[in-house]
């Protein structure tokens, strides 16, 4: 029996539509693993992270770091046979931009992401990501995220609860510093960083003298500075991005405050020390995983081939998103080019002595759980004695 | 009591700044009736350009502020003479203009001077004053000195010289001022490039209080701006006490409502604009926007 021509047509046309729809309505993650995962082309991996705005210059770092732990493997042949493409995002330092590139880089068949730097952006891309089981290492420290529980973010740092228990510390225990001020944008970050340092007071019985709080883009702080002093504290403690902070200390010193800051990564960049101006950041204690660029051999060629790659000297920012790479890089080649869900165990699975230290994940997706205290004396961050 | 002097001296610094921003953005609306958008992104330009001179080319701090006016009144130029043709024909097609010279200029200081930013060294390195245990930097005097000069020159030039007041025909009848002679394009272009210096200016002094970067005309102009209506769009003298008035309640409600204080200081604002729309020194000569 014949099927008449355009029955025949009219199935076959069907047919095909079936199939568009089906692939164009399978999740957008999924397709991923067949373009790249499995395939013979790049691994994609995507670098998220403000390539403008104010927190432009962690960015810049963070993405300088990633591509060069890329550059070292691609010039090693890659990951089995394959090149590691690394693309770089702009999220301009803004959670919207950042769920729209969580989107974008999902669709666009990014297996893993690298970023972003700012705590808020990553708690805002993360449900997204977890969605689209794309594995996400952050240069963010904020317990906030962590408490997300998504199996799929990690960091490639201490949280601001390391910071802050190494920080409050060596203040109190160490130096016996007992009159603190309190100094914090309500950010993610800086909220992070309040919430911390507060309870790693309390735990040790001291009440902060005074707990003032600057919105993210304040530009005077007069009055917060003016109540700081009348306090007048033995030490400061500030949890603000590197820009604002420098901004406090350099209208803290004008205002006649003359004793010594203490805070966490941002107060050990260059950044900092420039916004504030280099006379008014010393004795500034930081608390950090990665003092410095002398700290171990590991470190040093790590500086040295930063320095050739870039022109600038690296910094903590640089190091850790070299160590996230490079841990995401290794779990690449262990799990033969996993994706999704394998590419997030075999992340956690990850052993790796790193230029932070020893990274051994737990369920929550941080891997590193110390820091190390330093002081800033003539323009130089080193080691606490 | 020296909280509350000592507030007050950090919004009156700031507040000079804002001041300087809103002049620009009422002079152009005062002459033209158009709000120039692009206003803050022109202040960032000049705070680089300014910052450019003194660092790298090692000019003296003021020549390196006349440099980024000339450069800055040069951008105003071009400004007005790419919307010249929609003058008068479609004003909304002008102000999307202005919107859209604001991005493209953000993005011309990304290429030129990258996405990072630079923190600007104080020119004026004297230790602050100390006034009864009130902190007063010697910088922020300059700042506020120059500001209070640079309101009554402009006062000056608008009251007192033919092309001032030929600007203001111009902005209250378009073709009556043709009509007696006026041009009304060229009359334009100078508005919008004291405007574009005023911006300079205001950019440069505030280069070694802040740090430049590329996105720091977003607030600035929009501070800017609020001081404008505040005290009266179009109104010179209104513009100086909207932007002190704008500094120093941001400085208290900083200090008050800390976190929370960016929304206090625009309820205040609307509040007030509700109660007085026209602003302090409301005079509406305009009325074509």
């Amino acid at each position: 029996m014949h099927t008449p021509r355009h029955i025949r047509g009219a199935l076959i046309g069907a047919a095909v539509l079936t199939t568009i729809l089906a692939t164009a309505c399978s999740a957008p993650g999924k397709s991923s693993t067949s373009s790249s995962g499995s395939g013979k082309g790049p691994i994609k991996i995507a670098v998220v992270d403000a390539q403008s705005g104010q927190l432009s210059s962690l960015g810049h770092w963070e993405s300088n770091g990633a591509k060069l732990a890329v550059d070292q493997w691609n010039a090693k042949g890659g990951i089995n046979g394959r090149k590691i493409q690394l693309d770089v995002f702009d999220d301009q330092g803004d959670p919207t931009v950042g769920t729209n590139l969580a989107r974008k880089i999902a669709s666009d068949g990014y297996i893993a992401m690298i970023g972003t730097s700012e705590s808020a952006v990553t708690q805002a891309m993360a449900p997204i990501l977890q969605q689209e089981q794309i594995p996400n290492i952050t240069s963010g420290q904020a317990d906030s995220m962590v408490k997300l529980g998504s199996p799929f973010l990690f960091l490639n740092g201490p949280t601001s609860t390391t910071y802050d228990e190494t920080l409050a510390k060596y203040v109190v225990d160490t130096k016996g510093i007992k009159s603190i001020a309190m100094i914090t944008n309500n950010g993610g970050y800086g909220k992070g960083e309040h919430d911390a340092f507060l309870a790693s007071l309390s735990k040790r019985g001291v009440t902060p003298l005074t707990d003032q709080v600057v919105t993210t883009d304040q530009k005077d702080f007069s009055a917060a500075l003016t109540t700081i002093r009348q306090k007048n504290p033995q030490l400061v403690f500030i949890g603000s991005e590197e820009v604002e902070a420098g901004l406090i200390v350099k209208q803290a010193r004008d205002l006649g405050i003359t004793v010594p800051f203490a805070g966490s990564a941002p107060q050990g960049t260059p950044v900092f020390a420039e916004t504030a101006g280099a006379a008014n950041v010393e004795n500034t204690i930081v608390s950090s995983p990665y003092l410095g660029n002398d700290i171990s051999d590991a470190s040093r060629t790590f500086a040295a081939a930063y320095k050739a790659a870039y022109g600038d000297d690296a910094e903590l920012h640089g190091a850790k998103a070299y160590d996230g790479t490079s841990i995401v890089l290794t779990a690449l080649k262990t799990s033969n080019v996993a994706t999704g869900k394998k590419l997030a165990d075999a992340i956690r699975a990850t052993k790796y002595n790193g230029l932070l230290g020893s990274f051994a994940f737990d369920s929550t997706g941080v891997g590193i759980f110390a820091t190390s205290i330093g002081v800033i004396s003539n323009g130089k961050l080193a080691a606490a004695s | 009591m020296q909280v509350f002097f000592q507030t007050l001296i950090g919004g009156l610094s700031l507040g000079a700044v804002y001041a300087l921003v809103a002049m620009g953005f009422s002079l152009v609306y005062r002459t033209m009736g158009l709000v120039n958008f692009a206003h803050g992104d022109v202040v960032m330009i000049g705070a680089y350009v300014a910052s450019t001179f003194y660092m790298s080319a090692k000019l003296p701090f003021a020549l390196a502020i006349v440099a980024a006016i000339v450069v800055t009144g040069l951008i105003g130029v071009i400004i007005e003479r790419v919307l010249r043709p929609l003058e008068n024909k479609d004003f909304d097609l002008m102000l999307i203009g202005t919107i859209g010279f604001g991005i493209v200029l953000e993005a011309v200081a990304t290429l030129i001077w990258g996405a990072t930013g630079r923190a600007v060294p104080s020119p004026v390195p004297a230790a602050p004053l100390d006034i009864f245990g009130i902190r007063v930097r010697t910088y922020n005097l300059v700042v506020l000195a120059i500001a209070a000069l640079a309101m009554v020159a402009l006062v000056l030039f608008l009251q007192r010289t033919k092309r001032g007041a030929a600007m203001q025909a111009v902005a209250m009848d378009y073709e009556a001022a043709t009509a007696v002679g006026i041009h009304v394009g060229r009359s334009n272009a100078l508005s919008f490039s004291i405007g574009a210096g005023l911006a300079a200016l205001g950019g440069g002094l505030v280069g070694p209080l802040l740090y430049v970067n590329a996105s720091m005309g977003g607030s600035l102009g929009i501070k800017g701006f609020a001081a404008a209506i505040l005290g009266g769009f179009g109104s010179i003298p209104g513009a100086i006490l909207g932007g002190l008035a704008i500094g120093v309640l941001d400085s208290f409600s900083a200090g008050h409502f800390q976190g929370y204080s960016d929304l206090v200081t625009f309820l205040v604002f609307t509040v007030i604009i509700m109660v007085r729309p026209t602003g302090v020194f409301g005079e509406r000569t305009v009325n074509r926007a």
